[in-house]
């Protein structure tokens, strides 16, 4: 009986990891090239949940469609945010405005939403979430495996497209120093838009997948956004590898802290992680910058 | 002089006559009635709903009015919490000065609240806070027509007992005062009988995966009922989860479901066959033959389209109740108060009313039992 | 003088509960924004978490209080100096980190400490929280009262004054060589090691002091609502502060009196307009920092130079 808990548990924890790391991975991406962190990008996780939710509902659309039109939303919207807010405060020099800025956006988004949708929560089913398979006294939901499915072959693609192509690469070289990169003929702004597009493309998707797993309110988008940014430190910032890890890590001491200890104190512990990371190895789990020493 | 005299002369003619035309006016006398409720954050779910309620009510009563007295509302956002609560209850105060005040739903919030109508000497009216501190200290400008968790505690573990035979438990509650304070009822009645609570598993309202709560659950062994206290939100998950893990009936496991007030009709259609067998309490049963129930139900579907919840209901009979008071003669602060507090056999929609020196209402018929059918429609259970 | 001037008739002139208790919350939210703006501002460092000490100044000294029964005042300075501590604490842990590391680490410590708040409810009560706080006992000589603090104006009286000798303070620190150390530090950590300034000893001090003051805010807060609950410190608290130290205008000290008070009464006035108040209270923050970087304190002093007024730039 306990190895089936503490497998079932596992897979539980592997589950809300991959969904974690996909919110994450906007993050540290944006983070990486941009020096930014974007206090929106929940709300752009909330936005595409809506979205999936309503082209399912009102044109009749499949799942899978949606989550590519939540993937799309997310896109447009990172475009619009990155052109009306980041380009024109990135000449001001200040590393705070940005940041308060994402603020203003994000609380002007969820109150959008919540003008919009309202406050009472979505039913967000779909035929895969109600459907579970079962082996060895072990269970898993379609939805969770369709997660799992996804998120791997996202991340796949999205390390391959990194480590492997042109344009990864020189996203890599603008991310580690950005003026070196510019002396070698790479537009840094023109890379940092395709960046946040992204990012935010990534959010919008994990929003749809997310959807049926969240409550879904204009406000469900936070419950994971604290979280997300704990994995982008202790993964290291800009980097993807150690996001990934970090997110399943995260996710499995989720699951587990629930089965020995108490929901109450997840949150403690992925802090307590996160600042016992902070003290030990700022850098994170996985580096690849140089310190900023000096 | 004679300018000064003229001048004198109109302004006295003026003054009268807008006395005259006041007094005329007069005649068209208005109850305001103070509507505290969430319409911002979270738990602006709540007030919306409330808001449909009380419009309706209104519709109704100001067509011929009551005694002569029309009723106005004005709506303040208290936004669930007790700092927006406190502010929101001032203005309304200072600015609109009711007779009559109905609200919150959040406990937080009303016991905020509570202290200062209590300064200004206005009835408030509560229907949404199950917390026992609302009435348990006896405030005489505070009165609560739903059954507080005390009530609904007690009653829930013996008929889970008695009823349904359960010895085993495990508790599910969302890590608020409502929450917490209703499973620690439980938890002394049910084990105070004799039988066994073997978790209490208490989550923040952030958390929405409840995949692993749920296996933790199933680990527990044999388990005879899960009262589970918590929103629709979260609970719509839950129920989803015990059925994945195989814990509840409609996982095809043995455990029922057993739980309180907050889950609405129509819970069951969109928590599919995971919610077969759950009992839960309802504040408001749609399903009741009584005339009020009925008529209120037909009025609401023409008006928004939709089958009342209890949230309409409860809000529907806060302002009716007024009426009732009115009707039998209050017509300012303190009588209004008074004749809450002599209330007596009051058919509501939600049940009947008659406080206790607490201002509490103890009549158990508002205490409705449902069982979840396979057909997801809902059985009531006549236990009360 | 004009503060001074101002302080005294506001409550006079705004004689309803309701907007004297605005004030009140007005004066509270300055006091965060000043400490915050100490760390920030004048220190450079990224803070991001300074609800925590809003929090842990709130129920150390109500704790002392309702459990200990400690008098007002002196749970009053356990609460600041607890704070105080802690934000020490947290500087020391943080010293080697810079920039958004500080930022995410502020953060983190920020959702412990209100986690703590939540879940240790032997101690804290949690989410069922605490009522029926008392305001400070009342100023009385010989048995005649002098100054009762359950009246609204009175307690105004108290928060602002206490505020405006924070600010008084706050102004002759940062024009001492303390405030020159600060602003090398600020500027280039580098170059003023090199002159013997010790970076990690001031940045501890500064967020000592700056923890100390929110501390002191969440002690009146306390007192003033009557109810606590953990609630009202989660970190989005934090953001609030920051958006009104940003508003105003960073580093300087009047940046944040304006802030506060522009953040703190926009959302009650913007009542009126109901649903979509708070999406104007959104793209209100955005523009400011969109177009008027420098926040309202810029705004101030390009008025003031346009008017012909002249005189020394702050």
């Amino acid at each position: 009986m306990t190895t089936t808990i503490v497998l079932q548990q596992a897979i539980n924890g592997v589950v809300l990891g991959s969904l974690y790391v996909l919110v994450a991975l906007g993050l540290t991406l944006i983070y990486g090239v941009l020096v930014q962190i974007n206090f929106a990008h929940a709300d752009f996780v909330t936005l595409g949940a809506f979205a999936a939710y309503f082209l399912m509902h009102l044109v009749g659309a499949g799942y899978i469609v949606s989550i590519g039109f939540a993937f799309v939303v997310g896109a447009v919207l990172g475009w619009l945010i990155n052109a009306s807010i980041f380009t024109p405060l990135r000449r001001k020099g200040n590393e705070l405005l940005p940041l308060i800025a994402t603020i203003g956006v994000s609380v002007m988004m969820q109150n959008l939403m919540l003008a919009w949708f309202g406050p009472i929560p979505y039913a967000f089913e779909t035929k895969y979430s109600s459907e579970v398979i079962r082996f060895a006294g072990i269970f898993v939901s379609w939805q969770n495996v369709i997660i799992i499915a996804v998120s791997s072959v996202t991340i796949a693609l999205l390390y391959a497209f990194m480590k492997f192509t042109f344009l990864g690469k020189a996203l890599r070289a603008v991310s580690q120093d950005r003026e070196t990169a510019g002396l070698m003929g790479i537009n840094p702004n023109q890379l940092i838009m395709l960046t946040f597009i992204i990012a935010s493309a990534l959010a919008g998707m994990a929003g749809a997948m997310l959807a049926p797993v969240l409550v879904l309110t204009p406000f469900a988008g936070t419950s994971v956004i604290v979280k997300a940014f704990a994995i982008v430190i202790i993964g290291g910032f800009g980097n993807v590898e150690g996001t990934i890890l970090a997110g399943l890590i995260v996710g499995l001491v989720e699951s587990y802290t629930t089965q020995y200890l108490d929901p109450g104190l997840i949150d403690i512990v992925v802090f307590g992680l996160l600042l016992l990371m902070l003290a030990i190895k700022p850098t994170g789990l996985i580096s690849e910058r140089r310190e900023e020493n000096v | 002089m004679n300018t000064g005299f003229r001048a004198l002369f109109v302004g006295v003619a003026a003054i009268s006559l807008l006395t005259i035309g006041h007094a005329a006016h007069a005649q068209d006398k208005t109850i305001k009635i103070g509507a505290l409720f969430p319409m911002s954050g979270p738990g602006s779910y709540f007030g919306a709903q409330d808001k449909q309620g009380v419009e309706l009510a209104l519709e109704q009563l100001n067509k011929n009015g009551v005694n002569g007295y029309k009723f106005a509302v004005q709506y303040e956002d208290s936004s669930c919490g007790p700092l927006p609560a406190t502010q929101a209850a001032k203005r309304l105060i200072e600015q609109f000065k009711p007779d009559v005040i109905i609200g919150e739903e959040c406990s937080d919030a009303t016991l905020a609240v509570m202290p200062i109508v209590d300064q200004a000497k206005v009835p408030l009216l509560n229907a949404g806070s199950s917390s026992i501190k609302v009435t348990e200290p006896g405030n005489p400008w505070t009165f609560r027509i739903m059954p507080n968790e005390v009530m609904q505690g007690i009653n829930l573990a013996d008929n889970a007992y008695k009823r349904l035979n359960a010895r085993n438990a495990v508790l599910l509650f969302e890590n608020t005062n409502a929450g917490i304070g209703n499973a620690q009822v439980f938890k002394d009645t049910f084990t105070k009988l004799g039988g066994k609570v073997l978790a209490e598993i208490g989550f923040g309202r952030d958390v929405n995966d409840f995949t692993s709560i749920a296996t933790r659950v199933a680990g527990l062994g044999k388990i005879d009922v899960i009262p589970t206290y918590t929103l629709e939100g979260q609970g719509l998950k839950i129920t989803q989860a015990l059925a994945q893990a195989g814990v509840t009936k409609g996982g095809g496991g043995d455990a029922i479901q057993i739980g309180t007030i907050w889950l609405p009709f129509g819970f069951e259609q969109k928590a599919g066959k995971a919610a077969l067998g759950y009992i839960r309490i309802v504040q408001f049963d749609p399903t009741e033959t009584r005339d009020a129930v009925k008529n209120f139900s037909t009025a609401f579907k023409a008006k928004y389209n939709a089958d009342p919840t209890h949230l309409n209901a409860h809000a529907y009979d806060q302002i009716m109740l007024i009426a009732d008071v009115v009707k039998r003669g209050g017509k300012d602060a303190q009588s209004i108060r008074d004749g809450l507090a002599a209330t007596k056999n009051y058919s509501g929609v939600t049940g009947s009313v008659e406080f206790d020196k607490t201002n509490q209402n103890t009549k158990m018929d508002t205490v409705h039992y449902m069982e979840t059918k396979p057909d997801m429609s809902w059985t009531s259970l006549k236990w009360n | 003088m004009l503060a001074v001037l101002a302080i005294i008739t506001l409550p006079l002139i705004f004689n309803d509960t309701y907007w004297r208790t605005n004030l009140t919350i007005c004066a509270i939210n300055v006091l965060l924004a000043l400490g915050l703006d100490f760390i920030l501002g004048y220190a450079g460092q990224l803070n991001l978490g300074h609800s925590a000490f809003y929090g842990l100044g709130a129920y150390v000294s109500t704790l002392l209080i309702v459990k200990l029964g400690v008098p007002f005042w002196g749970a009053f300075a356990a609460g600041v100096a607890f704070s105080g501590l802690a934000g020490m604490f947290l500087s020391l842990f943080a010293v080697r980190l810079r920039g958004h590391y500080l930022a995410i680490a502020s953060l983190g410590f920020a959702v412990i400490i209100y986690q703590i708040l939540l879940n240790w409810i032997s101690l804290t009560q949690g989410p069922l929280g605490i009522y029926g706080i008392s305001p400070p006992p009342p100023i009385a000589i010989g048995g005649t009262v002098l100054v009762d603090f359950r009246n609204l104006t009175a307690f105004f009286y108290l928060v602002s004054a206490f505020t405006l000798l924070v600010y008084l303070l706050l102004d002759q620190l940062v024009r001492s060589p303390v405030g020159e150390t600060l602003t090398a530090i600020r500027e280039d950590e580098v170059s003023a090691a090199s002159l013997g300034i010790n970076g990690a000893a001031w940045k501890v001090f500064a967020f000592g002091v700056g923890a100390a003051i929110g501390g002191a805010a969440g002690c009146f807060y306390a007192s003033f609502v009557g109810t606590l609950v953990p609630d009202a410190f989660f970190v989005t608290e934090a953001f609030n502060i920051l958006a009104m130290v940003i508003v105003g205008g960073m580093g300087t000290l009047i940046g944040p009196v304006f802030g506060a008070i522009l953040l703190t009464l926009l959302p009650e006035v913007l009542r009126g307009i109901g649903d979509l108040r708070l999406v104007v209270y959104g793209a209100a923050l955005t523009f400011v920092v969109l177009f008027m970087p420098g926040g309202l304190a810029q705004a101030a002093r390009i008025v003031r130079d346009k008017l012909g007024f002249g005189g020394q730039t702050s």
